[in-house]
């Protein structure tokens, strides 16, 4: 493949609250291809939305970046300085947010709130923007788009706002589109349309986009690679179909248990995960998904497992794999997915 | 902004208005002149002197005729005549009054607003450092403090002291030597009026930029790469200032109430001078007219806020 | 194995519990500096206004205990007003006025918002519609206006002052106590009284009441500097208090009139004056922030 457009090298946000440190991103490495479509899955609290806004600085309070890279175009975007990140801001790295209805400004019309975004980094008149902005509208497929750019976005529907919201984020024709859970606070068949003309707009335009989801369902609709995280870190990534097919994480291989398939060859019984995320202020020893995971071993407990080459392309965080848990545990057959059901190794000294 | 409803809106305001005005007139009216005709005269008038003024001002028919004929007469505009006075007509001077208050309260007014939202925009975006502490403090102090004190406390610093100071070459002087105030007359005491409502404004306007500086459309806008000045002018502050909008209506209230004093103070020829003057001297019908003044001078204010909130809240519409 | 957490829903408590809400407001309390800082000044104003009562430096209404306009000396700590009476002994007897027609006010506001409140969010029908009009008519006009032509109308005493202000404040008491019955009232544990046979009298003074009580004393402790706010500037207007009762409003619009030969005579009840609104204002955001967290402004 060709050079990577964005690089993100052990990332770390940390949120310092009242009871002590929140590692929300722990160590993340990505590389980021010009004009792929890279998904981004795990729970809520697994760091994916902290991952997004750290490459473009916009974590929240008390929130803070505290360490690693975000490489673009030879710059390290962590180093720059307050004035030189509002420049690549929108033009080089647009991000669109999951909730339409909050992340528009109430009381601006949206047609101005999309030329705001070209008027911010091009040298335009008001009124180009705003034919611009109509001509954005119309492009992502909003009807009437003349009057609707007069609108307020209460004027608007969920869908529509969120069709705004890309118009935006394409109105300097950035690079990179970072999109945060585009489609969750919509109706599900507006969520169809909203990732159609996502992919539309990614083969049209070339934009790199990165999807945010907790929905392995979206990410098999719309991406070529994938990322799965789990409490902070990267657990496995690597092509989607080959994801999907053979997941080598016990995490990711519980996630795609826990989604309906129409095209499953077998009768399978769907899955919901065991346990409950963990406390990132106290994250567990050892690998971070030993406490809900069936296969773990006595390594598990102790000591971290890194992202090593599992398959070509293919990248697992784990001491076991799902190869040999399938091979020597059951995997396939199992019904009983308690922590440590599989592997038999339960916890004596587990959970501090 | 303004559609053919807001038209309608408006002149079912004004309508509104006018009935209140009369209303509160009434209720003045019948409830002085319950009071027996000879307590209506601070001289000392006999026989049929006195029998004659009673007659010139229609006190010697029943009640009711007195009330009809003043309603009639407010109908044209008519307030009748001065009772100190004889022969002076109220409302041209009533009219008068009303405009040099409102032209101090509004001067306050932008005190308020211009001041108040500085002072809180200021506070929310250096939140917790000695600046919002020093703020927020003097907030305090201000709305703590009754307009007429912050008064005497400018009259003692720039009327005495500064004169004092530079040896009489620079000082304000106290006064209203034409009509209308200069600028020079007019900041003094309209810095008085409104400094108490512009320490509410300030608390406000901080709580709520705080608030809309957390919301999910201020991380939009940074996305976009936009400058922080506009993110904070643009979209935090408008947003910041429908709530505060709500108590424009009560603070405009407060300035003008407040006039009543300050006006006295600094000798300012407007409503609440003659207010006032008008209720030492037992002028029973300037009170009612100055009554009736400030009751329009209310309805007209309020009105007037209720129409900011369709400028700044384009959800809103009559 | 890791057990999972058994949830534990607990059951709603038929009414609210009091007990804890008071002590957890006085805990809030304790800890506001400010609030604490205030109440300590407001004693402090108590204790001098009721020395005053048997005790000061000099009778106050005693005309030339030394020369008019005299600067703060040792005899007389605060100078001497307009025509030689002693400041302080003043200012002392000023605190008696303010504070009565602060409390006074707020006791009168009490006894005619509250019913009228409850009545009218309780029983609703004619009644609530008639109230809610004549409050609404009143907010039509400024409040300050329609005392002062009252005390006009009644002629100028203490209690006089203290009717007048009372019947422009007891809207806003009863707007509040109003709109607390009716929230109060669709609640469970009312309509659970109701179904029992209470009579209304019980359920409103034995049930809403207490709950809307954080609330009310709230907004009548802001009642109180707003009432002595308006008897300083009748006062100040001239148609306060009569003379020679000193009110700090007369103080300070005599003391204006001398601001040139002696400012003390304006400053000080200026200063009193502020320091004290300032002191209930403290008090009324600590009680706000400890009894009535949803109205933080």
């Amino acid at each position: 493949m060709a050079t990577p457009i964005l690089q993100v090298k052990d990332l770390q946000t940390q949120f310092t609250t009242h009871d002590g440190v929140v590692r929300a991103v722990d160590g993340v490495s990505f590389d980021l291809y010009p004009g792929e479509s890279l998904g981004i899955v795990g729970e809520s609290g697994s760091g994916k939305s902290v991952t997004a806004l750290s490459l473009l600085r916009l974590v929240p309070n008390p929130g803070r970046i505290v360490g690693g890279q975000v490489l673009f175009r030879n710059d390290d975007l962590l180093q720059l300085s307050d004035e030189e990140m509002r420049e690549i801001r929108g033009r080089d790295i647009a991000m669109i947010f999951q909730d339409p209805q909050s992340s528009l400004n109430p009381v601006l019309r949206t047609g101005f709130q999309i030329a705001e975004a070209m008027l911010a980094h091009q040298r335009s008149t008001r009124s180009q923007a705003l034919r611009r902005a109509v001509e954005l509208l119309r492009r992502v497929r909003i009807p009437a788009a003349e009057s609707r750019a007069k609108d307020y976005p209460h004027q608007l529907s969920g869908g529509m706002r969120q069709r705004a919201m890309i118009a935006m984020g394409l109105a300097n024709a950035p690079a990179i589109v970072v999109a945060d859970e585009p489609t969750t606070a919509l109706d599900v068949t507006v969520q169809a349309q909203i990732l159609e003309l996502l992919a539309d707009l990614n083969h049209e335009l070339g934009a790199a986009v990165v999807m945010i989801t907790h929905n392995m369902g979206v990410v098999a609709g719309l991406c070529t690679r994938v990322l799965v995280m789990y409490a902070g870190q990267i657990v496995e990534q690597g092509p989607v179909e080959q994801i999907f097919e053979d997941p080598q994480h016990p995490y990711t291989w519980s996630l795609l248990k826990s989604i309906p398939r129409v095209d499953a060859v077998r009768h399978e019984r769907l899955r919901s995960i065991e346990g409950i995320a963990p406390d990132l202020l106290r994250p567990p020893r050892g690998c971070r998904f030993h406490p809900r995971c069936p296969f773990r071993v006595e390594k598990c407990f102790s000591d971290d497992p890194h992202l090593i080459e599992v398959k070509p392309d293919q990248r697992a965080a784990c001491w076991v794999t799902m190869d040999r848990a399938r091979a020597e545990m059951g995997a396939d057959d199992l019904l009983d997915i308690r922590p440590g059901s599989a592997s038999g190794v339960q916890a004596g000294r587990l959970v501090e | 902004m303004f559609t053919r409803g807001t038209l309608i809106y408006i002149v079912q305001r004004l309508v509104l208005i006018t009935l209140a005005v009369l209303g509160v007139s009434s209720l003045v009216f019948l409830g002085i002149h319950r009071l027996p005709g000879d307590a209506l005269f601070s001289e000392h008038l006999r026989g049929t002197q006195y029998e004659l003024t009673l007659h010139h001002y229609g006190l010697d028919r029943p009640l009711w005729q007195q009330y009809l004929t003043f309603l009639g007469n407010m109908f044209h505009g008519d307030l009748g005549e001065s009772l100190v006075n004889r022969g002076v007509p109220i409302t041209p001077i009533v009219l008068r009054e009303m405009s040099v208050s409102a032209e101090v309260g509004l001067v306050a007014l932008i005190f308020t607003i211009g001041l108040g939202m500085s002072f809180g925009v200021i506070a929310a975006l250096r939140q917790n450092t000695w600046l919002d502490y020093l703020l927020s403090t003097t907030s305090v102090i201000g709305y703590s403090m009754p307009n007429f004190v912050i008064a005497t406390f400018l009259i003692l610093v720039f009327g005495v002291w500064l004169e004092n100071i530079t040896h009489g070459n620079f000082y304000f002087e106290i006064g209203w030597p034409g009509r209308y105030g200069s600028i020079g007359a007019i900041w003094l005491p309209a810095f008085a009026l409104g400094f108490p409502s512009a320490s509410i404004v300030a608390r406000m306007t901080r709580a709520s930029m705080l608030e809309v500086l957390q919301q999910d459309f201020i991380r939009t806008a940074r996305a976009k790469g936009l400058a922080p000045a506009t993110i904070t002018i643009r979209h935090a502050l408008r947003n910041a200032l429908i709530p505060v909008i709500t108590v424009l209506g009560p603070l405009a209230m407060a300035i003008i109430t407040g006039g009543v004093v300050v006006e006295n103070i600094f000798g300012i020829p407007g409503l609440g001078k003659e207010f006032a003057t008008s209720i030492l001297n037992r002028d029973y019908n300037v009170v009612i007219g100055v009554f009736t003044g400030y009751a329009a001078l209310v309805g007209l204010t309020n009105l007037g806020v209720d129409l900011l909130y369709v400028v700044i809240d384009p959800r809103i519409r009559y | 194995m890791a057990a999972t957490p058994a949830t534990v829903v607990a059951a709603e408590p038929i009414a609210p519990a009091q007990a804890s809400l008071w002590s957890d407001a006085w805990r809030k309390l304790r800890r506001n500096r400010l609030a604490l800082g205030g109440a300590v000044y407001l004693t402090l104003v108590v204790v001098v206004a009721l020395t005053a009562l048997v005790w000061t430096p000099y009778p106050m209404a005693e005309v030339g205990v030394g020369i008019p306009y005299s600067a703060p000396s040792l005899q007389h700590w605060l100078g001497l007003d307009t025509i030689g009476r002693d400041v302080l002994s003043r200012l002392m007897v000023g605190a008696q006025v303010s504070l009565l027609v602060g409390v006074g006010t707020q006791l009168v506001v009490l006894a005619i918002g509250v019913p009228i409140g409850l009545a009218a969010g309780y029983f609703r029908g004619v009644f609530d519609q008639v109230t809610t009009f004549v409050i609404n008519l009143f907010y039509g006009v400024p409040n300050l206006l329609v005392a002062l032509i009252l005390v006009f109308l009644l002629g100028p005493s203490l209690t006089n002052i203290i009717v007048a202000i009372a019947a422009t404040g007891w809207m806003d008491m009863a707007r509040l106590v109003r709109g607390q019955t009716l929230s109060l009232r669709e609640r469970d544990f009312i309509e659970a009284s109701r179904a029992a046979g209470a009579r209304p009298a019980k359920i409103l003074f034995g049930h809403v009441l207490p709950n809307a009580l954080g609330p009310i004393i709230v907004q009548a402790t802001f009642g109180v500097p707003a009432a002595i706010l308006f008897e300083a500037f009748m006062s100040f207007l001239g148609l306060g208090v009569p003379p020679p009762m000193p009110s700090w409003g007369s103080m300070a619009a005599d003391g204006i009139t001398a601001i040139r030969i002696a400012a003390n005579l304006v400053i000080a009840p200026a200063v009193a004056l502020s320091l004290t609104l300032m002191a209930f204002n403290f008090v009324g955001d600590g009680l706000r922030d400890a009894l009535d967290p949803r109205q933080r402004r």
